[in-house]
C-alpha cells in the first residue's frame, strides 16, 4: 500500500475539513441551529474516512469521538451548553494536532523502499494527547456503588488508540473472569460513550499479579491498578492512575503545497499551449520562408499568447484570503476569554483573491495584531463602560482590492495608542531626542513602535500601548514588498493596515535609472512620478522640497541615498512615493518604463546597502535591484 | 505444519489482505467463507484452529455465524473484523463467544496480535 502519494491531497483536503469544523462550532455557539451542527458533523466524519483510509488511526478514532459528541447533539440527547462547545472545540484542536504531528512525521520519515510493509506508524506517531474529550470528572465511587465483599478493585484503562475500546474492555474483563471472580463493574455496561476507564470489583481470593496480567493480555490496554479500596471521608478512592495527559500546545499546522485550480483554468493553459504549439510551427515556416513581414505578425501573436497564458498561471496561485482568515475567529475568541476582554469579530472580504505564498506569509504576523488588538486594543468590560462605550469591543478584520494591491486591515474600537508614553519610553532607549515632540501622525508612532528594541517584552508592561512583534509584522511585510500603516486615535481605536502585492511572482514596477543603473520602484508604493524641472523648490528647515499641487515633499536624491560617487547630476524626474501619511519624492536621473517584472529574492550580499527588497532581470539579461521605498525614508 | 485459518468475508479484497497477512507469518489458509452460512459449514468440515470473522455478510451475518459456530464448538477461536463505528456490534459477538476483534483498515502488526492473544 504506498499511500505517501496520497499525502498532499490528504493534507489539503482535511485542513479544509478542520476550518469547516471550527467554523460551524463557533457559529454554533453564535446560536446557529441545526444546520451547523451536521455541517460540523460532516467535517469529523470525512476526516474521519480519509484518516482511516491514510492509516491515521489515532486520527480517525479523535474525528470519530467528535463525530458521536455531534451526532449526540444532533439527536437532542445533549444539550449545546457553553461547556460542551469548549469540549468539541478542544477536540478539534486534538484533532488539528495529531493531523499535524502525523503528517509532519510522515515528512520525515525516509522513502519507503518499494518492498517495504505498508506505514504502521502513524497510530504511534501521535504524540500524546490522545482522549478523544476530555473525560467527564471521574465521580468518586460512592460506597453503595460497590457489590458487598468486594476484597479488590481493578482499574483498567483501555488505551485510547483503541478504536472500540468498550468492546476492549469486554474482552479484558472475560480475560479478569479467568482468573477471579468479578463481583459487579463500573460502568457495568460499557457502550458508546464509554471513555477508556472501567473498575471491576473482585471477591476475595484473587491474585493480585494474576489479575493484572490477564487484564493485560486482553490487549490496547494502556494501565492496570489493582488495589484494595479504602473508606475515606465516606468515598473510595483508588491509588490515581497515570496523571492526565495534559493537552499539547498548537502545533504549527503544516502548510500544504497544493491549491484547488478551476478545471476552466487548466483547459485555457492547455488551449493556450496548443496554440503556442501552432504558431510555432507556422513561425518556423516563415522563417524558412524568409517571409519577415507575417513572421512578425505571429511573433506579436505568440507574446500575446505567453502574456495570456502567464495569467492563468498566475490566476491558479490565487487562493481565498478566508484560507487563513478562518482559523481567527477561534484565535480571538480564545484571547478574550483569557483576557477577560469581551470582544465581537467579524472578517470581512474573505473571497478576495491573492497569491498563496502572500497570505501564507502574512498568516503569522496577522495574528500578533489580532491578539495584540485584543490584548491591548480592546480595553477591560469596566473600562469600557466608564469611557462611555459598549462593553462589548469590536475588532473587523477587513480584505479589500486597491489598485495593484490588496489591503488587510484590523480594526479595534479600543483605547487607541498612548502617543506620550511611546514617545517616553522612546526617548529612554534614545530613538527619540529629548526636546523631540511626541510623534502625532499614526505613521509616526509606528515608525517608533516598529523599532527593533522596542518591541521588547518589558514594554508592554511598561507601554500600555503595543509593541508585541510589530516589528516583526512590518519586517514580514517588507520581505513581501508591501507597506505596513497605523491610524490611531486616542479612545477610539487602532487600525493596523497591510498593503499586500496581489500575486508575488509578479509585480508592477516603475523602473528608473540613477547613475546609468537601473532600478525598480514597486508601484505598490508609487502615487505619482513627475518631471522635476517644472516644480518649484524650497528649503524647509534644511530640507530641500518640492512644491506639488500646493504640498511640500521633501526631495531625496537616490544617487545620495546610494551613495554612488561621481559629481552631483541633474535629476530630471521624481517618483512621488507614499508609505501611509509619509511621503517623499525620489529624485532619479530618468525614468525608464512601468513594467510588469518577475521578482527574485535574494539574499543581500554582506556590507550591501539595505536599500532593496530583490531583484529583477532586464531584458538583456541584466539584473536590476528593486528599492524597498519603507527603507529610505 | 503451521495452524489453520478459516476467513469469512464477502469480500475479495479484505480475504486476499487477510490471506496475504496471516500466510506471511506462517499460518495455512485451509478455507475461506463469503457468507456467515458458509462459514458454519466450513468451520464443521475443517475445524481450524482460527476463524477470522466478517460482521456484515450476506446469508447469516458474522454475529449470528459465531453463535452457531460457539453453539457447535464452545472452544472456537474466531477473530471479529469490524469497520469503525460498529462497536455494539463487536460487543454482541464477543458476548456470542468471539475472542477478540480487529479494526479495519487493518494493520498487519494489529492483526497479527490479535491473533497471538487469541491464539494465546
Amino acid at each position: 500500500m504506498e499511500l505517501s502519494r496520497y499525502l498532499d491531497l490528504y493534507l489539503a483536503e482535511s485542513q479544509e475539513h478542520l476550518r469547516e469544523l471550527g467554523r460551524s462550532l463557533l457559529e454554533l455557539e453564535a446560536g446557529a441551529g441545526a444546520e451547523a451542527v451536521s455541517r460540523a458533523f460532516r467535517a469529523a466524519h470525512t476526516i474521519k474516512g480519509m484518516s482511516a483510509t491514510m492509516g491515521y488511526r489515532a486520527v480517525a478514532e479523535l474525528a470519530h469521538a467528535l463525530e458521536d459528541r455531534l451526532a449526540e447533539i444532533r439527536d437532542g440527547k445533549l444539550a449545546c451548553e457553553a461547556s460542551v462547545i469548549d469540549q468539541l472545540l478542544a477536540s478539534a484542536d486534538l484533532l488539528e494536532n495529531a493531523l499535524a504531528s502525523v503528517v509532519v512525521a510522515e515528512r520525515e520519515k525516509p522513502e519507503a523502499l518499494p518492498d517495504a510493509p505498508p506505514p504502521e506508524a502513524p497510530a504511534e506517531l501521535v504524540p500524546e494527547p490522545l482522549q478523544p474529550l476530555p473525560k467527564a470528572q471521574a465521580a468518586p465511587i460512592q460506597p453503595a456503588a460497590i457489590p458487598p465483599d468486594t476484597a479488590l478493585v481493578v482499574q483498567v484503562t483501555v488505551s485510547a488508540q483503541s478504536a472500540l475500546p468498550a468492546a476492549r474492555a469486554l474482552i479484558a474483563r472475560r480475560k479478569i473472569e479467568d482468573v477471579a471472580t468479578v463481583l459487579g463493574a463500573d460502568p457495568e455496561t460499557p457502550d458508546a460513550s464509554f471513555r477508556g476507564e472501567r473498575r471491576l470489583y473482585l471477591a476475595v481470593g484473587a491474585d493480585v499479579a494474576a489479575v493484572e496480567a490477564a487484564a493485560r493480555s486482553a490487549g490496547e490496554i494502556e494501565n492496570v491498578v489493582v488495589a484494595a479500596p479504602r473508606v475515606e471521608g465516606g468515598t473510595f478512592t483508588l491509588p490515581t492512575p497515570a496523571a492526565g495527559r495534559t493537552p499539547g500546545v498548537h502545533a504549527e499546522a503544516p502548510r500544504s503545497r497544493h491549491v484547488r485550480v478551476d478545471l476552466r483554468r487548466l483547459d485555457d493553459l492547455a488551449d493556450g499551449i496548443g496554440e503556442m504549439a501552432v504558431v510555432g510551427m507556422r513561425m518556423d515556416e516563415l522563417a524558412a520562408a524568409g517571409n519577415l513581414e507575417a513572421l512578425k505578425e505571429h511573433l506579436g501573436r505568440a507574446s500575446k499568447l505567453i502574456e495570456s497564458m502567464r495569467e492563468t498561471a498566475l490566476a491558479m496561485r490565487m487562493v481565498p484570503v478566508g484560507d487563513v482568515f478562518d482559523r481567527f475567529p477561534r484565535l480571538v475568541r480564545d484571547a478574550a476569554r483569557a483576557l477577560g476582554k469581551q470582544v465581537d469579530f467579524r472578517v470581512e472580504g474573505r473571497d478576495i483573491q491573492v497569491d498563496r505564498t502572500v497570505i501564507d506569509a502574512m498568516a503569522d504576523p496577522l495574528v500578533h495584531l489580532l491578539r495584540n488588538a485584543v490584548d491591548h486594543g480592546i480595553e477591560d468590560p469596566e473600562a469600557r463602560v466608564v469611557a462611555g462605550k459598549p462593553p462589548r469591543g469590536r475588532i473587523v478584520l477587513r480584505a479589500f482590492r486597491e489598485r495593484a494591491s490588496v489591503r488587510i486591515l484590523v480594526e479595534d474600537d479600543g483605547g487607541g495608542i498612548d502617543a506620550s508614553r511611546v514617545a517616553a519610553k522612546a526617548r529612554k532607549l534614545g530613538l527619540l531626542g529629548e526636546d523631540d515632540l511626541a510623534p502625532t501622525s499614526g505613521d509616526a508612532l509606528l515608525k517608533l513602535l516598529t523599532r527593533p528594541g522596542f518591541s521588547t517584552a518589558s514594554v508592554v508592561t511598561e507601554v500600555s500601548g503595543r509593541g508585541v512583534g510589530l516589528d516583526v509584522v512590518a519586517a514580514g511585510v517588507r520581505a513581501l514588498g508591501g507597506a505596513f500603516e497605523l491610524k490611531t486615535e486616542r479612545g477610539k481605536g487602532s487600525t493596523f493596515s497591510l498593503r499586500l502585492p496581489i500575486s508575488l511572482a509578479v509585480a508592477a514596477v516603475l523602473r528608473v535609472e540613477v547613475g546609468g543603473e537601473h532600478y525598480a520602484v514597486p508601484m505598490t508604493h508609487v502615487r505619482e512620478a513627475v518631471e522635476l524641472q517644472d516644480l518649484p523648490r524650497a528649503q524647509v528647515r534644511g530640507q530641500e522640497v518640492i512644491r506639488l499641487r500646493g504640498e511640500a515633499i521633501p526631495l531625496l536624491r537616490l544617487s545620495e541615498v546610494f551613495q554612488l560617487p561621481g559629481p552631483r547630476r541633474q535629476e530630471t524626474a521624481a517618483v512621488i512615493a507614499e508609505i501611509g501619511e509619509r511621503r517623499a519624492a525620489l529624485a532619479v536621473d530618468h525614468l525608464v518604463a512601468r513594467e510588469q517584472i518577475v521578482v527574485k529574492s535574494f539574499d543581500a550580499a554582506a556590507g550591501m546597502l539595505p536599500f532593496f527588497s530583490g531583484v529583477m532581470l532586464l531584458a538583456d539579461g541584466r539584473p536590476a535591484l528593486v528599492l524597498d521605498p519603507m527603507t529610505v525614508f | 505444519m503451521g495452524r489453520t485459518v478459516l476467513i469469512c468475508d464477502d469480500a475479495i479484497f479484505m480475504r486476499t489482505m487477510l490471506k496475504d497477512i496471516l500466510k506471511q507469518s506462517g499460518f495455512e489458509v485451509v478455507g475461506e467463507a463469503q457468507t456467515g452460512k458458509e462459514a458454519v459449514q466450513l468451520y464443521a468440515q475443517l475445524k481450524p484452529d482460527l476463524v477470522t470473522m466478517d460482521i456484515v455478510m450476506p446469508d447469516m451475518g458474522g454475529i449470528d455465524a459465531v453463535r452457531a459456530i460457539i453453539k457447535e464448538d464452545a472452544n472456537a477461536k474466531i477473530l471479529m473484523c469490524s469497520a469503525m463505528g460498529q462497536q455494539a456490534l463487536v460487543i454482541e459477538a464477543i458476548q456470542a463467544g468471539a475472542r477478540d476483534f480487529v479494526v479495519k483498515p487493518f494493520q498487519p502488526s494489529r492483526v497479527l496480535e490479535a491473533v497471538q492473544r487469541v491464539l494465546g
